[in-house]
């Protein structure tokens, strides 16, 4: 069928284009710039965590703007969008980035309690794919195994930024995409079910953390 | 047919009811549908999910409870000295696949923590090769075929066993058949041990995953899309022997079935 053989060609020309021009946007990631970056986010994260004088909502906020500044939020959550960015409406696709914040704010002072006196170390292989660099840590949680993850780290506007989370082989961005894209097929396409769904997640996150 | 066996008919029905329930394909007008559509590799999901149900039921009214009091009962320890004998019961199927995979290397390295932690080990309860530096690795013969070409088909999951794909259920059974354990004796006590045997490696699989599994229930807005995804890069990890580089190697060595699907975050598998 020669009509469906073009259209796919050109699919797969315009996907290999989209993502080469998204490829020379972004400048290559040196790795020692990278590794240190990684190191100075770790332990500012860290002391936000294991600071005993503050309450849960001043380290929520705190730990919220170094994420802010040390996570391409925008990106990553565009990139979990996936495809479904674009049947997004702009009031839709701003909801989505303001709840995609709030929610990987949340997930980690819901795990404020579990994470007290944590501390962490550089692991010992760091590695340089095309444009990113991948930064391996082990984080050591008192009276647990030491676990190692690895931080995918991008140069987005002259500025290092985290752009993905990696744990024994699996990436959160992918697994999170994988997850988005499954509520917003079950539910017809619509993306304002993906946000029903994000909202009910963050108010069941925020009773965890009072509970 | 209705003579030999009654209720033959409607047994292929209801087989044919429950697995045969696919997705529907994304009609070829919408080439990245149909594009999404083929890379999630998924076309029994709706028979997925049901099995996912059904695992879910299972496993919180059976699994988990029984593997937290597994946790709580027996200390750490204990727990690890079952998990290293577990492995080192293992051996013998992967040092077959190490082989069959032409990894020499992989396979002097399972040949002498075999020896020396079945000795030494005190029959493998005690991970002594690992202290003298000589970390474990799984392999089964899902990641065999793998690594001999052949591609992994459809999802599927499979209740109590978990994710998986059919060509991983083939290895699953095929380790099974060449497990030396399995033909080993006869009689009463051989069974008992061998059933022992099983019972605790779903135990101790179980309690490995039960802070991961908890994490994606708490977190995932869809648990069966987060398992699918993570399992299917967990397993292509596995394939590629990239797990362990971070010095940590789970030992016992589960038959690759979701054990060491983790989250960021939750505790990995492990001492």
């Amino acid at each position: 069928m020669p009509g469906m053989n073009r259209r796919l060609l050109l699919t797969g020309l315009a996907g290999a284009g989209s993502l080469a021009a998204f490829r020379a946007a972004r400048a290559e990631m040196d790795l020692a710039r990278a590794t240190a970056f990684i190191q100075a986010a770790g332990q500012e994260l860290v002391a936000a965590i294991n600071d005993p004088r503050m309450d849960t909502p001043a380290r929520r906020a705190r730990v919220g703007a170094v994420l802010r500044r040390t996570v391409d939020i925008e990106g990553t959550g565009r990139f979990i969008l996936g495809r479904y960015a674009r049947a997004a409406a702009p009031p839709e696709m701003q909801e989505y980035l303001r709840l995609f914040d709030e929610i990987i704010v949340r997930n980690l002072s819901a795990r404020f309690g579990e994470y007290r006196g944590v501390t962490f170390a550089l692991g010992r292989s760091q590695q340089r794919t095309e444009e990113d660099a991948l930064v391996n840590t082990i984080i050591q949680r008192p009276n647990a195994a030491p676990f190692a993850l690895d931080w995918r780290v991008s140069e987005i506007a002259g500025q290092p930024k985290v752009v993905d989370v990696i744990a024994e082989g699996t990436s959160l961005r992918l697994t999170t995409r994988s997850e988005y894209a499954a509520v917003i097929q079950r539910n017809g396409g619509q993306v304002s079910a993906l946000l029903a769904a994000m909202r009910n997640q963050i108010q069941q996150l925020a009773a965890r953390e009072r509970g | 047919m209705r003579s030999v066996f009654p209720a033959a008919r409607p047994l292929l029905l209801g087989a044919l009811l429950l697995f045969g329930a696919c997705a529907t394909r994304p009609p070829a007008s919408d080439p990245e549908a149909v594009a999404e559509f083929e890379q999630t590799n998924d076309p029994l999901e709706p028979s997925n999910r049901t099995m996912f149900d059904v695992h879910e039921a299972i496993d919180r009214a059976v699994l988990e409870p029984v593997a937290r009091a597994y946790r709580a009962v027996l200390p750490q320890p204990v727990r690890d000295g079952v998990r290293n004998a577990l492995g080192n019961l293992r051996t013998p199927v992967i040092l077959l696949n190490d082989l069959l995979q032409g990894q020499t290397e992989r396979a002097r390295t399972t040949l002498a923590r075999f020896m020396v932690n079945s000795t030494i080990g005190l029959a493998g309860f005690i991970d002594v090769a690992e202290r003298w530096g000589t970390p474990g690795h799984n392999e089964d013969f899902g990641q065999t075929l793998a690594v001999w070409g052949l591609g992994e088909g459809p999802y599927l999951f499979v209740p109590v066993l978990g994710p998986s794909n059919p060509r991983d259920l083939f290895g699953f059974g095929v380790d099974i058949v060449a497990s030396p354990f399995t033909w080993i004796g006869q009689g009463v006590a051989v069974d008992a041990a061998n059933w022992t045997r099983v019972g605790l490696t779903v135990l101790d699989t179980r309690e490995a995953l039960l802070d991961p599994i908890q994490d994606v229930r708490n977190t995932s807005l869809d648990p069966y899309a987060t398992l699918r995804s993570a399992y299917r890069q967990r397993r292509a990890f596995e394939i590629q022997n990239r797990d362990g580089q971070a010095g940590r190697t789970d030992p016992a060595g589960g038959p690759g079935f979701g054990q060491g699907v983790t989250t960021p975050g939750a505790t990995p598998p492990g001492r």
